[in-house]
């Protein structure tokens, strides 16, 4: 890839002007950045001061505070089930995008995309007022018979963030379901029905185990997503519905707590990297058709 | 042949239109209260009314957060386009240390916003910059320049070598080769990436109320409005918004998205 044929012009006299910005950008601006933040993680407040000097008190209390573990795995156990219901809900329909011809597969995936869009703000605003009281949700429950008068299930809790991210999230789970849905090879699932298989065994044994890197994806991709928003538990959750995120954006409002804040991200991102590793695991393999 | 397939069909058929009615639920109800009178819940379907518009044109705080946002975007487009462009013309054809300077890039992208956020918060009060439009920019920036790095090096990694080996071979010095020849070739992929990091910078709202002075941006404006609920005006500013930003995504896709399932179906 070196020499003339390659196209790289920014050699000769810029050169070294050119090496020192592309290494120095990224050190400066993210690098360093998550670098003094990790360092904040082992500092200490005292009276609204931070206390230069390192300590593991933020972890230790972390670990041992009655209130943060408990909110911390029922955040994740919320992420997943997250991920769960947009999987369900994805999985269906990226596969009746691909058994559309050409053109109308990739409009309505489009479609289903421009959501994506609309301003989160206003998406999270709106959403609660289709869940609300007075909601949408409840007129169309009451009109269907299901319950007899309007209910606060789903307004100020946990169920209410979880139906938000949701609805929020499910258009990054239909993408990589449907990109891996997409490169299993016609010639298989034809293959699979010439030996006599039925349509289910061809979906059981063929098309399920092979879309599972992208059902991986798509889990990695809305947990991640999920677990990072501290808007949305903000504006639906309520008092009851206290999550990760919340706790650790008020660190640095409220609480003004920023070493704690700090190190309350670090387990935060442990989580996230274990999951974005988790699904390039399971979610590579792609390449299975070329 | 049997009943069963045509049913299961009919089943994922029912299934994608509830997930597409559940996606666009939310965008309906602003629009929709933009155009009809709403009280209680109940959308007054008798009385079209474009009032929300008109008292859009005077709401100046919005106004104001809307032109912030397009400043900041217009600064966010230049220096990521700058900056994704350089990097991806450095990195591609390189070998030592690449895809660790890659991972440094894509960093602010796969880590919450939170986190990327707070990162660049307490950055700026070490380095002791005080928070303003300046930090956004630069949030956005770092935000969004791994969008553009990829795009650019995607074209990069696709065109051909005998381009820039026939230029050589006519006789073009390294400077022609790149105005004349790479520029042009990238010019699609910059344009489609400078729309989608305008996008991004256009509805971020995390890393941006971590960063943002007292001047901001319109979602943090919005965010700091909904405590108290919407006035009607701001449906009208929701709808209109969403039109640009789907003609905005169209205008994206002619950049970007022919080209790739052209490569994908041959």
């Amino acid at each position: 890839m070196s020499g003339t044929g390659s196209p790289q012009p920014l050699n000769g006299r810029w050169s070294p002007l050119v090496t020192v910005l592309a290494f120095a950008l990224p050190a400066i601006f993210v690098l360093a950045p998550l670098a003094i933040f990790l360092v904040y993680s082992f500092f200490s407040v005292d009276q609204g001061q931070i206390v230069y000097a390192p300590t593991l008190a933020n972890y230790a209390r972390f670990f041992t505070d009655p209130v943060f573990l408990p909110v911390f795995w029922r955040t994740i156990v919320l992420c997943l089930s997250v991920a769960a219901i947009s999987i369900l809900l994805a999985y269906p329909t990226a596969y009746f995008l691909t058994t559309l011809e050409g053109r109308w597969r990739y409009a309505l995936l489009m479609l289903l995309m421009v959501p994506l869009l609309m301003s989160y703000v206003i998406k999270i605003y709106a959403i609660r007022s289709i869940l609300g009281l007075n909601g949408f949700l409840n007129k169309a429950l009451v009109a269907l018979g299901i319950i007899t008068e309007p209910s606060t299930l789903f307004v100020f809790n946990m169920n209410a963030i979880l139906l938000t991210l949701t609805l929020l999230l499910i258009p990054f789970a239909i993408l990589p379901i449907f990109l891996a849905l997409e490169r299993i090879p016609q010639v298989l699932l034809r293959a699979s029905d010439d030996l006599g298989a039925t349509g289910l065994q061809t979906f059981l044994r063929i098309t399920l185990p092979l879309s599972m890197p992208g059902v991986a994806s798509a889990a990695s991709f809305v947990f991640v997503l999920a677990i990072g928003d501290f808007l949305t538990p903000q504006m639906v959750g309520g008092i009851s519905g206290f999550t990760f995120g919340r706790i650790l954006y008020s660190q640095f409002g409220t609480a003004f707590n920023w070493p704690f804040g700090a190190a309350l991200s670090v387990a935060l991102a442990v989580v996230v990297i274990l999951a974005i590793l988790a699904g390039e695991r399971f979610g590579r393999n792609r390449g299975t058709s070329h | 042949m049997t009943v069963a397939p045509r049913l299961s069909t009919l089943l994922l058929a029912a299934i994608t239109i509830l997930v597409a009615a559940l996606l666009y639920s939310p965008l309906f109800v602003p629009i929709v209260s933009s155009f009809f009178p709403v009280a209680r819940g109940e959308v007054d379907w008798s009385s079209p009314t474009v009032s929300t518009y008109v008292a859009l044109a005077a709401n100046h705080e919005i106004l104001l957060a809307l032109r912030t946002t397009l400043v900041v975007g217009a600064c966010t487009v230049v220096l990521s386009v700058a900056g994704g462009t350089l990097l991806a013309l450095y990195y591609h054809g390189r070998r030592a240390g690449r895809s660790l300077l890659q991972f440094i890039i894509f960093l602010p992208f796969l880590m919450p916003p939170i986190i990327s956020g707070l990162a660049l918060l307490i950055f700026f009060r070490e380095i002791g910059i005080e928070r303003s439009l300046l930090t956004v920019v630069i949030g956005h920036t770092v935000f969004v320049l791994a969008i553009v790095y990829r795009t650019v090096l995607t074209r990069l990694q696709s065109m051909s070598r005998t381009l820039v080996e026939a230029s050589y071979d006519l006789g073009a010095t390294k400077w022609q080769t790149f105005w004349r020849v790479i520029l042009p070739n990238l010019s699609s992929a910059m344009v489609g990436g400078a729309i989608l990091a305008f996008a991004l910078s256009f509805d971020e709202t995390m890393i941006t109320i971590l960063v943002t002075g007292t001047q901001t941006t319109l979602p943090v404006r919005l965010w700091a409005m909904m405590r108290l609920g919407f006035s009607p005006d701001i449906n009208a500013l929701v709808a209109l918004i969403l039109m640009f930003t789907v003609l905005l995504c169209a205008l994206a896709a002619r950049f970007l998205v022919p080209r790739q399932i052209a490569t994908q179906r041959s």
